[in-house]
């Protein structure tokens, strides 16, 4: 499908006079699971709020669900915002059926959902408690259920991994995804990489307030050169002349990038030189480098102009 | 229901609950008991202390063995022509003579206030008062004469009246305007018990940060009508509450009391009755609509004014100039009831913020009603723009200072920033030059 839920074109925020997102453009397609990936202070949340509308961008303008006004399709969104917050004395299905009825969902319809949600993420036992008497990951999964209880088209999470212990990311991951299947599109942002390798369909990178990168996880993958770990059988220093000049011997094995191309030939000089091959892996490197590659590049930048960086070191 | 109907009582329905569902809603519900309370005790010892203190009150007239009698008859008939509290201080009447004490002896005795002594012959007494020109004096010189004329003109029969009060004649212009303070007063009494929570309600949103979520589901000014409205309904409750309880004390009063006593006490209260311009029921239903419609006005300026504090400490402090303000209209509409029809007046009822309490004066003094519908109209006004200005005023100002949610962080971020900039540049400017 082409159509998009998400189109933010050119949002810029000024806090006086330091740029704090500086024209991000975001492209989401229909029915996607989406990644706003960044350092921390590099400007995702207030792009994301400038996108659904809770802030209005000094310049640049959002369109959500085919074209529409944030504020006119809010009904048919779901926001957890970066700073968890709910009621403390209300209950877990009150609270979670006050946000449904918040996006417009009936409250006896909203408790029903809270009920058969909280039953199926493991929280059966504090329906009926109070907030102020969970746990801190407990009720972000109460608020996360309540962003979603409505069903909507469109949900926007503002680091949902945070805070969370394993089992419950891991849930959160299946609760993403079968949301998606439902025919949502999923926005969230998150500096913890190795979610968005798992679960996003394309990821957009900001840093210093710009956006840097916009494409799948293999794209942003394939900005590197792929990583070879080579193992030979016997242990013979002169394997070193097979291997380009920067690969790096840690134990036994040798480490070392090469470009696509050269990956045939390699392979090649490899089994005639008779060195033999006890171990080989030849992979593209992790979203988690490709995310580091790109900040630092941006940050070298930024290095070059010794004015903008002081600035950029005191915000962050 | 429209949607923002629907948001609007979404909220209003959770800060409804969230006040009213507390044990805390229970001590402010029964906070005017304490009031009562306090008001009777206090009214209690200040009449005994009145009581005790007129017991001590007389007033003395030192005479001839043959005027007491005659004086003692005259006391007793110009007091019965008095009612209540017009009537003079105990007459206590010593014989003169030679041995008979000093006037002024008499009147600096210890063990009782007196007021005025009254000495030497009838015709010309010597009254000696203890505040010039009393009305104690003025009636120890109206027993002398009473005494003299009696003797002058022989028995006189007495005269046996008839009293009729004055029941279908219309109220008095003073009583109207009475009334007319005592709405003013009502109403002022209940918005500043009530209205002045409303400074504090943004801040529980803010405080545990519910605000973003609220701000990213509903229309801000939902969310600031929807808060006006959950108070105004808590205050709805209390003054149902009580009206409840006045209601049913007065019935249950009315059961013990004896049918004839009632049926004695009904007359005169009849007679008595005051009624303002516009007619009763209407009167008060009109004063409960001024009382909304002041409880939404002042709610929403503190609302407003509330949701721009940061903390605990700034809501407390602003409670002061709240409270001025709301004495201030207060004054105003008080000073506009007791002269109606005058400039001031006419502000006063324009003014949309004095206007409820001035034109619910106005409807105990003036029987048109048109003019009322206009007034509520007038004021809703303002209080759609009220909420419209707090909400531009919010979002400004709290809603985009990013993370921090307080808009001067930024600004003093951007001073270090600018300062370490320049000092930067310095620096590159000072590495620059050995090369």
């Amino acid at each position: 499908m082409t159509e998009l839920a998400v189109e933010a074109t050119g949002l810029t925020k000024y806090f006086d006079s330091f740029t704090a997102v500086d024209h991000v453009n975001l492209k989401v397609p229909t029915g996607c699971i989406y990644g706003v990936l960044g350092p921390n202070g590099a400007g995702k949340t207030t792009s994301l709020r400038m996108t659904l509308g809770i802030i209005d961008p000094d310049e640049g303008i959002s369109r959500l669900l085919g074209g529409h006004k944030p504020q006119s399709v809010r009904h048919r969104i779901g926001y957890l915002p970066e700073e968890r917050g709910l009621y403390p004395g209300m209950k877990a299905r009150e609270a979670i059926a006050f946000m449904g009825a918040l996006r417009g969902l009936d409250w006896r319809e909203g408790r029903r959902r809270a009920g058969i949600f909280m039953t199926e993420l493991g929280l059966e036992r504090v329906i009926d408690e109070k907030i102020r008497k969970m746990s801190k990951g407990m009720a972000q999964m109460v608020q996360l259920i309540g962003s979603i209880v409505h069903a909507p088209d469109l949900i926007v999470l503002d680091e949902p991994f945070s805070g969370l212990d394993p089992v419950n990311q891991e849930r959160l991951e299946m609760l993403v995804r079968r949301e998606r299947d439902r025919g949502a599109t999923i926005l969230f942002s998150t500096h913890v990489m190795a979610h968005a390798e798992r679960l996003c369909d394309r990821i957009v990178i900001i840093a210093r307030s710009q956006h840097r990168f916009e494409g799948t996880v293999d794209e942003a993958r394939a900005l590197l050169p792929m990583q070879v770990r080579y193992t030979p059988r016997d242990n013979d220093d002169a394997v070193a002349r097979l291997l380009p000049e920067d690969a790096e011997r840690k134990g036994e094995a040798w480490h070392f990038a090469i470009e696509e191309a050269d990956v045939e030939p390699l392979l090649g000089r490899i089994t005639a030189s008779g060195h033999g091959v006890a171990g080989l892996s030849i992979a593209r490197p992790a979203l988690h480098d490709a995310f580091v590659h790109i900040v630092r590049q941006v940050d070298a930048s930024f290095a070059a102009m010794p004015e903008g960086d002081a600035v950029e070191e005191v915000v962050a | 229901m429209t949607p923002f109907l629907k948001n609007m009582f979404v909220i209003a329905r959770r800060d409804f609950l969230a006040i009213v569902a507390t044990p805390t809603f229970l001590l402010f519900l029964l906070a005017p008991l304490f009031m009562v309370g306090m008001g009777a005790v206090g009214g209690l010892g200040a009449s005994q202390l009145a009581d005790s203190a007129r017991g001590k009150g007389r007033i003395v007239a030192i005479v001839d063995a043959a005027d007491v009698e005659a004086l003692g008859k005259a006391d007793a008939r110009l007091r019965d022509a008095l009612s209540g509290g017009e009537r003079p201080m105990t007459l206590e009447v010593r014989i003169a003579g030679p041995r008979a004490p000093d006037p002024l002896v008499v009147a600096r005795e210890k063990g009782s206030d007196t007021y005025a002594v009254m000495s030497g012959a009838l015709e010309r007494p010597r009254i000696i008062e203890r505040n010039e020109g009393s009305t104690s004096g003025r009636y120890l010189a109206l027993l002398a004469a009473d005494v003299l004329r009696d003797r002058a003109a022989g028995p006189v029969p007495p005269v046996a009246p008839h009293f009729e009060a004055l029941t279908s004649g219309g109220t008095s212009i003073a009583a109207q305007q009475s009334l007319g303070f005592g709405a003013v007063f009502a109403i002022f009494l209940m918005t500043l018990l009530l209205a002045g929570q409303t400074v504090s309600s943004m801040a529980e949103e803010k405080g545990n940060k519910v605000i973003e979520i609220l701000a990213a589901a509903v229309p801000l000014e939902s969310v600031f009508l929807g808060k006006l409205l959950g108070m105004l309904g808590v205050a709805v409750l209390f003054i149902a509450f009580w009206g409840v309880v006045a209601l049913g004390g007065g019935f249950v009063a009315a059961l013990q009391m004896d049918p004839a006593a009632i049926a004695a006490a009904g007359k005169p209260a009849a007679a008595l009755a005051v009624a303002p311009a516009s007619g009763w029921g209407f009167f008060i239903a009109i004063s409960l609509c001024y009382f909304v419609m002041a409880f939404l006005l002042l709610g929403a300026v503190f609302l407003g004014i509330g949701a721009q504090a940061s903390t605990v400490r700034e809501i407390q402090m602003l409670s002061l100039p709240i409270t001025i303000f709301q004495v201030g209209m207060f004054s105003l509409s008080a000073a506009a009831a007791s002269a109606p029809d005058s400039g001031l007046a006419h502000f006063a009822q324009a003014f949309p913020f004095s206007s409820p309490f001035a034109m619910a004066a106005r409807a105990a003094t003036d029987g048109a009603h048109g003019i009322h519908f206009l007034a509520l109209g007038w004021q809703a006004i303002w209080v759609a723009m009220t909420v419209y200005l707090s909400v531009r005023l919010f979002r400004a100002g709290v809603l985009s200072g990013g993370s921090g949610w307080k808009f001067w962080r930024r600004n003093r971020l951007a001073v270090t920033a600018i300062a370490a900039a320049s000092t930067g540049a310095k620096a590159a400017a000072e590495t620059g030059t050995p090369h």
